[in-house]
């Protein structure tokens, strides 16, 4: 209980510093959102309009005071508005997030399935070639550029073929295509990662044990093998799952989706201070969320660390 | 003392006179969708799929120049006045009738007395007066700005139901034009008395208009769908269809990946899609589909010189950088058919053009030799140096602009060759917010204006307003008064065939002051499937689908 206390605090800490930190930096930015949208050429106001409309969004107020009010604002839970649509910023990460963790979820389950089954084979092939093979698949995926491999599903399943369309696709065609195009590059560092500890495993002692009593080769490998190589991994998996977060930038604008990855882009290019702080917000609890809960299960899987929490509790 | 519709039509009829002298290729070259379907009888019903490049901004309507805006804008508000998109002329719509006072500054209009909003209210001229109240004066309170096509508005005067009349503190010749723009769209009062967040994508069904459409259904960021108006039933007399719009329902789809949206097109996925990239026209009819292009009608596609840095103050520096473009070139190279040459600093469709492209000939020898008279020697490097000082220039790669960067490379490579060093600004947008104000960062302004009206000129060109000469930097006095005075005279002048002869005197104004070099005059070029008849646009080429009817 005192351990779950301290490192709720420890995440509230976490979410505060990178509150100021962003703030902080987002205001160092050369020029601001207002300038960005109001004096753009484009609308062709008048400097007394922009001087006007400056005043009105306080932006020119000292910078502590504009610091209390949106931190204020924060713990009122009102993240205030974009300052290029005018949306709140409430409204747009609660509309985007939730297609961005389905995206990024089920990637990750995708790219889980797919580095177990590269290096499970890989452990258990007889034949070299087919094991070089394997091997080096994880290169090759983590080379491939995300966005050439969307435009190419796209082009190949959507356009030629005409199996899953990208315009009006139901909620689960609409999935299918991005998932692919996320996973694969994300499984690759997870098969490398697993491929390796399962080697290293492989060399322990124990296992040799496991073998002499009799056990079959794959009893060896699911059991004595996999099991102690997962921890690696499952670390990797945790840091890898923020990353996909990020990672969607790209896929999410080619696959035409609303998602987090794409309101950053867009409002990093216009320098949507509000919206900016809202992802940095999210982004901040989503991975003090993600390492909380491995740090929680680890233990689960590996009976020895049961004691060092239990201690620390 | 009050002069009636028929000397406005005068106005109008002396523009079109000016456009059709200049054999305008520009608008609709190969829209023969205007007239009727090929196929026979128009069809009532059917969803159209239509994908933006880019997801909308807000629905203000002042807002509404961002082409993702003003296409949604377009069609949920009616307008007061209706411009023809073809011939530019101004028609009744809302306004059954108006009157402009001698001095231009008084406007009555006669409203129609069986229009309402999609809620059921009736439009009435108390309504009509606080749209213009608000597009107007603006209120930087709520961070709602002043419509650019509007200049010097006073005040409204509701005379009785249907009659409104708009006082101006100096003469607005622009007023009748600038109530036929989407920056004019009449909204509901209580939509109006909203902030700008009230107009932001989240809120969309809440907007609500007069028009043809209504916005049903609205996914942040992604989709938007536009459902006919079963009741409506005040399209501009002139139109060739009446009632209700012929399409049951549009649905706007943003996909911002170029190859997305043409695959998507090509695959039939969607009926008709933006911004067909001109690298991308080709696919697009070589596999039978139809190339829409209408023409903005506006300031062309062009480099404003900023004459007030040191290097460009001198005339022979800023002709030689004239002489120096093979502006054909760039227009083969790296255009299509559709993005004819520039001729002037407005285009052939406009209000007001003349041509002065003697001012705009391609001669590298001449360039040469005017940098050599303005002390511009040949340097170690290949560029020209004075004082020890390179002639280095900067332009901005004006991204909303089709393929800008290719457009500037090229012309890069060109200056070259008489030894300019000419940089492409590419930066995040508060270092290029910044940058582009300020001549000392950017010398060359890459940018065009969309309005089919004489104003347009003063809009891109005047200090108080986009000032892309940079014709005055921040509280510094104004480097050109003569220019300044010239723009003002087109934008207050009441007499409508002075007002043109100032819209020319400008264009040649800056032509013989090199001010500007010209490129094309801008299309939009849409891709549709050949099942889409009578797809049309407003004066500005913004997609208008009250007409368009699907055969299939």
């Amino acid at each position: 209980m005192h351990y779950l206390l301290s490192r709720l605090g420890q995440a509230a800490t976490v979410l505060l510093v990178a509150f100021t930190a962003a703030f902080l930096l987002l205001q160092a930015m050369p020029a601001d959102a207002l300038m960005i949208r109001f004096e753009s050429p484009e609308l062709g106001l008048s400097p007394q309009q922009i001087a006007d409309l400056r005043i009105a969004y306080g932006v020119d107020a000292p910078l502590h005071v504009q610091y209390w009010h949106s931190l204020s604002g924060v713990l009122r839970g009102d993240l205030g508005y974009s300052i290029e649509s005018g949306t709140a910023v409430r409204t747009i990460l609660a509309d985007a997030l939730p297609r961005t963790l389905t995206l990024a979820g089920l990637s990750l389950v995708v790219a889980v399935l797919v580095a177990f089954g590269i290096a499970f084979a890989a452990g258990l092939s007889r034949f070299a070639w087919l094991r070089s093979a394997l091997r080096a698949a994880p290169s090759l995926f983590v080379s491939v550029p995300v966005f050439w491999l969307g435009i190419v599903l796209i082009q190949i399943f959507s356009f030629r073929l005409g199996w899953v369309p990208v315009i009006n696709p139901g909620p689960v065609e609409g999935l299918i295509l991005p998932v692919l195009t996320l996973a694969v590059p994300i499984s690759a560092p997870l098969a490398q990662i697993l491929v390796r500890s399962m080697d290293a495993v492989s060399l322990q002692p124990f296992v040799t044990v496991t073998r002499a009593k009799g056990a079959s080769e794959l009893w060896t490998q699911w059991h004595a093998v996999l099991r102690n190589a997962v921890l690696p991994t499952m670390t990797m998996a945790g840091v890898l799952f923020g990353e996909l977060i990020a990672g969607a930038v790209v896929t999410e604008t080619v696959f035409a989706r609303a998602g987090i990855g794409r309101i950053t882009e867009q409002a990093v290019r216009t320098q949507d201070i509000p919206v900016l702080q809202g992802v940095v917000l999210m982004a901040a609890a989503v991975f003090v969320a993600i390492n909380l809960t491995v740090d929680l299960l680890y233990p689960r899987v590996d009976p020895r660390l049961r004691g060092k929490v239990a201690a620390a509790r | 003392m009050s002069r009636s519709r028929t000397t406005g039509a005068a106005l109008i009829l002396a523009s079109v006179l000016v456009l059709s002298a200049c054999g305008s290729s520009a608008s609709g070259a190969n829209d023969d969708a205007a007239s009727a379907g090929r196929n026979g009888e128009p069809v009532t019903g059917g969803t159209l799929v239509y994908l933006e490049h880019q997801a909308h901004d807000n629905l203000y309507p002042p807002d509404a120049g961002f082409y993702p805006n003003g296409g949604i804008v377009n069609n949920i508000t009616d307008r007061l006045v209706y411009q023809d998109p073809e011939t530019l002329e101004l028609q009744p719509w809302i306004a059954t009738d108006w009157q402009i006072s001698d001095d231009a500054t008084e406007y009555t209009f006669t409203i129609r007395d069986d229009v309402t909003f999609s809620d059921g209210t009736p439009l009435d001229a108390e309504a009509v007066a606080a749209n213009f109240d608000l597009y107007g004066k603006g209120d930087p309170d709520r961070a709602l700005i002043v419509s650019e096509a509007i200049n010097n508005y006073s005040r409204s005067e509701v005379i009785d139901e249907t009659t409104v009349r708009f006082h101006f503190d100096a003469p607005a010749p622009g007023f009748l034009q600038a109530a036929a723009t989407i920056n004019s769209g009449l909204l509901h009062p209580d939509t109006l008395a909203g902030s700008f967040e009230d107009f932001a994508p989240g809120n969309s069904t809440e907007v609500i208009g007069t028009g043809p459409f209504v916005i049903t259904d609205e996914s942040l960021g992604t989709s938007l769908t536009l459902t006919a108006r079963e009741d409506y039933d005040w399209a501009p007399p002139s139109r060739e269809h009446q009632g209700r719009a012929r399409l049951d329902a549009v649905q706007i789809e943003v996909t911002p990946e170029d190859s997305v949206r043409v695959g998507s097109l090509l695959s039939g996925q969607a009926d008709v899609v933006r911004y067909v990239q001109a690298q991308d026209e080709a696919q697009v009819s070589g596999a039978g589909f139809d190339i829409y292009a209408p023409q903005t009608n506006g300031v062309n596609n062009s480099l404003s010189i900023r004459f007030g840095h040191e290097i460009l103050a001198d005339l022979r520096v800023r002709q030689a950088l004239i002489a120096g473009t093979d502006r054909q070139e760039v227009v083969d190279t790296i255009y299509t058919e559709h993005y004819p040459l520039a001729t002037s600093t407005l285009s052939s469709g406009a209000a007001g053009y003349v041509d002065t492209s003697e001012h705009l000939g391609y001669d590298p020898g001449r360039a040469e030799e005017l940098l050599e008279e303005a002390g511009w020697i040949e340097g170690p490097s290949g560029v020209r140096t004075r004082d020890g000082e390179e002639l280095r220039l900067v332009v901005n790669e004006a991204a909303p602009q089709p393929r800008s960067f290719e457009a500037l490379t090229l012309i890069s490579q060109q200056w070259q060759e008489i030894g300019v060093d000419l940089q492409i600004l590419r930066a995040d947008a508060g270092t290029y917010a910044q940058a582009i104000l300020d001549p000392e960062q950017v010398q060359l302004y890459h940018s065009m204006v969309a309005r089919a009206d004489l104003d347009v000129i003063k809009s891109q060109f005047h200090s108080e307003n986009r000032n892309t000469l940079a014709n005055r930097v921040g509280e510094d006095p104004v480097l050109d008064e003569e220019l300044e005075g010239l723009l003002e005279a087109v934008a207050s002048e009441a007499d409508p065939d002075e007002r043109i002869a100032h819209t020319q005197a400008v264009q040649t104004y800056l032509a013989e002051n090199a001010y500007v070099i010209p490129l094309f005059e801008e299309p939009q070029v849409y891709g549709a499937g050949t099942h889409v008849q009578d797809f049309g646009w407003e004066s500005v080429a913004r997609p208008d689908w009250y007409q368009t009817w699907l055969d299939q």
